[in-house]
């Protein structure tokens, strides 16, 4: 609770900072914010918690909570270069960032659909405004706008669906619906509501059949608010589905997991099979992000998802493999964002090329990096009651080594690599990318850890 | 311990040496690791199994397990003293022997390889066995001339088979509730799902190998390949598959192997057959070599799926003696190519004239390519045919072709390259370090020749013990 708090005040200073139009100061002072809070969060002063037990988190909750603050401070460190040109707005971005990520908190230790409710709309207002902060271009607007109606109408259906639950059980309390559930038989009007939620669920996290927002939206958006989408919304949209789902609905189980695999199996194809032809880098990843999504959704699969780690250790490989992608696209700052002038990269710089190597190996799930661990304990765990849907899903992961090899062909073609010159980058983007390094090929050290 | 670590510190050191000193690093490096293997293989004492390291507080069942039997241990040795002799015959290859890249990649292979051969748990297995991917693959890409369409269907494809291995180990590990070896090999399964498990598994090492029809990748990938690079896949990355094939598929699900014994033999003889005539007709030298790799893989594989004691003696044998034929031979065709600038062998003619010494050293390495008496593969190859026509007078005859077949398309190779009036002036005869590779390989297939038991000695327990596993559900 006070961890919010924190960012709430940091980035409410960080608005003000803004006016100033000293970039640096904002970004030190946004980056001390997020390290207070994540201290703050882990070892907590309990100060309101007796007051204000409305938030929960648990050890993974906690976990998730640590990995949303980090990967939201790279994504600033990132866009520290990209932000300076706009000196005017510089405050504005940061401070938006942070709300979004207090609401994005707020959805990690939801116990209410009220509380659930709030965490949803303070994560994604801020998000409409940064999608389109790139004002003079049109792609911008228009990601701006598709992502305001998409996500104004997602909410619409959430709010239906909690109307139709809250009429059948009489509660907003997650505890409470289990508790009604499994002693009373539920109507007709209770699966409907389940219904729309599960829809406006897969609206958030870009799963099919309600897909289609996510490509445009993404290649419209500045590349580093994009980056902040595909990693921290996605985690934190994933891990609230999945909480909401097996706390709520866990005695209804039979009727949505079967659906819930089906729309797994078919985003999964949807997004590596578009993946495979595209020419655009941040489409690319978008695309990639769907498949990489409907992965993640199949902690819904299993009991427990919440609790131990398979989650929490894909979400790192995949969220780091993002910050990585997307400091590398920042870097070479392409207007027109094609693929192929991201050729021979590798060898402007020999940092990014590993980067590049490291973060498309981890999210093509080939160890011995972090992207296989989180793979591998996901599948695992769903291979005894879905064994269909992980062969398919071995399929989409030999795909997807297709599409990311072929990116890191790219990055490391030999052509005219004497003549290109060579490519400094500045010290926050080295620490960015030698972290990923790191975290991407230690992962396995998390496995130990994790008690 | 320090066997894995060595190799893994050798790789990140070789990132950050000068290129003017590189080689000589790479060489002494690679010694200093030989000379570990070497320690390790003086103080083994036959029937032990030793544990290198282990650690069991992972989560899923994953433990963190190192060790070797006499199986794992021949691998061991096989692979640090290999690679210092392919880093010798790469000595003076202007391309590679002075780039950092390429010894820091030839190091982390030698890891990967490393751990693929002492890993005692089925995940840290696949993990090894997948990552000796990522070097091999770097060393073709930046190293090579293979165009992109072939790596990718080199990497994708063996890709695909790694995948089938892990969903078997994931089938096996959440009946065993552990992915440990021990476990893993003490779960009984029925008939069908064991089936099922063993052709997941086998499908992994049957592209690897490769059994026909999983060649495809192989010839266009070999020829694409710079020359160590051709080396490291064809002496020792095959070898894990056939290694895999001992310690793994056979113990893990021998309930299925009644129903596959079959299949994978026909499919094991039908490609040594197929891969020797297409050897016969075959202008390219380094295509050639592919696919008498392929012929005498399937040989071996063959042996290993009849899983009786001498067959397997047999097999070890012939694993030794083709990791060090295809280094012979691998460098003869780079010579050839390097100083003619053709792989085609109607364009070459009456080397030997112009380098004798070099004409006299490519007919010894012939003559054990052929399994001669005397040479390591003679021991090796009729043991794997005896042991086929005992157990299939038709299967044993048929594979016996291929010592016919063998002879003709290297003795061919030979002839076509060797005799005959010279096109060119000159010719450079071998270099020190060419002259050094041969001689080492010469004699190393002559002693394994001459005394075959010091190979069977070690293997021989570890042996033993595997067909006791798999002889104990048979009489259930």
């Amino acid at each position: 609770m006070e961890a919010i708090i924190i960012l709430f005040l940091t980035g409410i200073i960080a608005l003000f900072l803004g006016i100033l139009k000293q970039p640096k100061l904002t970004t030190v002072f946004s980056i001390i914010g997020l390290v207070t809070a994540g201290f703050v969060h882990y070892f907590p002063l309990d100060i309101l918690n007796d007051k204000y037990n409305i938030l929960k988190f648990g050890d993974a909750g906690n976990a998730f909570v640590v990995l949303a603050i980090v990967i939201t401070g790279f994504i600033i460190l990132i866009g520290d270069r990209g932000f300076q040109e706009d000196k005017a707005h510089i405050g504005d971005y940061h401070a938006l960032l942070l709300f979004s990520l207090s609401g994005g908190i707020i959805l990690l230790g939801f116990q209410d659909i009220f509380m659930f409710f709030l965490g949803l709309e303070i994560l994604s207002i801020p998000l409409y405004v940064l999608a389109g902060a790139k004002r003079q271009s049109k792609e911008s607007s228009e990601a701006a706008v598709k992502y305001f109606f998409m996500g104004a109408f997602a909410t619409c259906l959430l709010l239906f669906g909690v109307a139709l639950v809250y009429g059948s059980t009489q509660s907003f309390e997650l505890e409470r619906i289990l508790e009604f559930t499994s002693k009373n038989s539920v109507g007709p009007m209770f699966y409907v509501g389940l219904l729309f939620i599960l829809a406006s669920f897969l609206f958030k996290v870009g799963a099919a059949p309600f897909h289609f927002w996510v490509p445009d939206v993404y290649q419209g958006s500045p590349t580093v608010f994009m980056g902040y989408m595909s990693s921290v919304v996605k985690l934190v949209g994933v891990f609230a589905f999945v909480k909401f789902f097996h706390i709520a609905f866990v005695n209804v189980h039979e009727f949505w997991t079967i659906l819930i695999a089906v729309l797994i199996a078919v985003s999964m194809f949807i997004g590596n099979l578009s993946a495979l032809v595209q020419t655009k880098f941040k489409r690319l990843l978008a695309y990639s992000s769907i498949t990489n999504g409907s992965y993640a959704l199949m902690a819904i699969l299993y009991p427990g998802s919440v609790q131990d780690s398979s989650l929490w250790i894909f979400m790192v490989g995949y969220g780091l493999s993002v910050v990585t992608l997307i400091t590398i696209s920042t870097i070479v700052n392409d207007e027109n964002d094609d693929i192929s002038s991201l050729k021979g990269i590798g060898y402007k710089n020999p940092l990014i090329g590993l980067a590049a190597i490291i973060a498309l190996l981890s999210t093509s799930g080939i160890p011995p990096f972090t992207g296989f661990y989180g793979k591998l304990m996901i599948f695992s765990s769903v291979w005894t009651n879905y064994p269909w849907l992980i062969i398919l899903a071995l399929i989409n992961s030999a795909i997807g080594v297709y599409i990311y090899l072929k990116l890191i062909m790219t990055f490391l073609s030999k052509e005219n690599s004497d003549t290109t010159p060579k490519l400094s980058i500045t010290i926050l983007h080295q620490i960015v990318l030698i972290a990923c390094i790191l975290i991407l090929t230690f992962g396995w050290i998390f496995l130990a850890i994790w008690k | 311990m320090e066997l894995l670590i060595i190799a893994l510190a050798l790789g990140l050191i070789s990132f950050i040496i000068p290129r003017n000193s590189v080689k000589i690093f790479g060489l002494i490096g690679s010694l200093v690791s030989a000379g570990i293997a070497i320690f390790h293989l003086v103080n083994y004492s036959p029937e032990s199994s030793v544990t290198l390291y282990e650690n069991h507080s992972l989560p899923f069942g994953m433990t963190f397990h190192v060790g070797y039997d006499g199986l794992g241990l021949l691998m061991i040795a096989l692979t640090n003293l290999i690679i210092p002799i392919i880093l010798l015959s790469n000595y003076n290859n202007s391309k590679t022997s002075e780039s950092p890249m390429f010894h820091a990649l030839v190091f982390l292979m030698q890891f990967g390889l490393l751990g693929v051969f002492s890993a005692e748990d089925g995940i840290l297995f696949y993990i090894f066995w997948e990552f000796t991917l990522i070097p091999i693959f770097l060393i073709l890409y930046w190293f090579g001339s293979g165009t992109n369409k072939v790596l990718l269907k080199f990497f994708i494809y063996t890709l695909i088979g790694s995948l089938g291995m892990l969903l078997s180990f994931i089938a096996l590990g959440l009946q065993a509730k552990s992915f440990d070896y021990v476990d893993l090999v003490s779960v009984q399964l029925p008939a069908k799902e064991a089936c099922w498990i063993m052709s997941g598994i086998m499908l992994a090492f049957a592209i690897k190998i490769p059994i026909f029809p999983f060649h495809t990748w192989q010839p266009d990938t070999y020829t694409s390949a710079p020359m160590p690079g051709t080396m490291l896949l064809s002496a020792l990355m095959l070898k894990m598959a056939l290694f895999g094939m001992i310690k793994w598929m056979l113990p893990l699900a021998p309930e299925g192997i009644s129903d596959l014994k079959w299949i994978i033999l026909v499919l094991s003889v039908v490609g040594l057959l197929y891969a020797a005539i297409m050897c016969i007709k075959m202008n390219d030298i380094k295509r050639l070599f592919a696919y008498a790799s392929i012929s005498h893989l399937g040989l071996i594989a063959a042996g290993i799926m009849i899983f009786t004691k001498d067959s397997l003696v047999g097999a070890s044998i012939q694993i030794v003696n083709h990791s060090l034929i295809a280094v012979g031979l691998f460098l003869i065709a780079e010579i050839l190519e390097s100083r003619l600038k053709t792989r085609n062998l109607n364009e070459m003619r009456g080397t030997a004239t112009l380098a004798p010494k070099f004409g006299f050293w490519f007919a010894i390495i012939a003559f054990a390519s052929v399994s001669v008496p005397f040479t390591a593969g003679f021991i090796g190859e009729f043991t794997l045919l005896k042991e086929l026509t005992d157990f299939n007078t038709w299967i044993g005859i048929i594979s016996a072709t291929t010592l016919v077949f063998g002879a003709v398309y290297t003795l061919r190779a030979y002839q076509l390259s060797m005799f005959g009036t010279p096109k060119i002036d000159s010719f450079e005869d071998l270099r020190w370090n060419e002259l050094a590779v041969f001689v080492i390989i010469s004699i190393s297939v002559v002693i394994f020749g001459l005394f075959p038991h010091l190979i069977s000695d070690l293997v021989g327990p570890s042996l033993d013990r595997l067909l006791a596993i798999f002889n104990a559900p048979t009489s259930l």
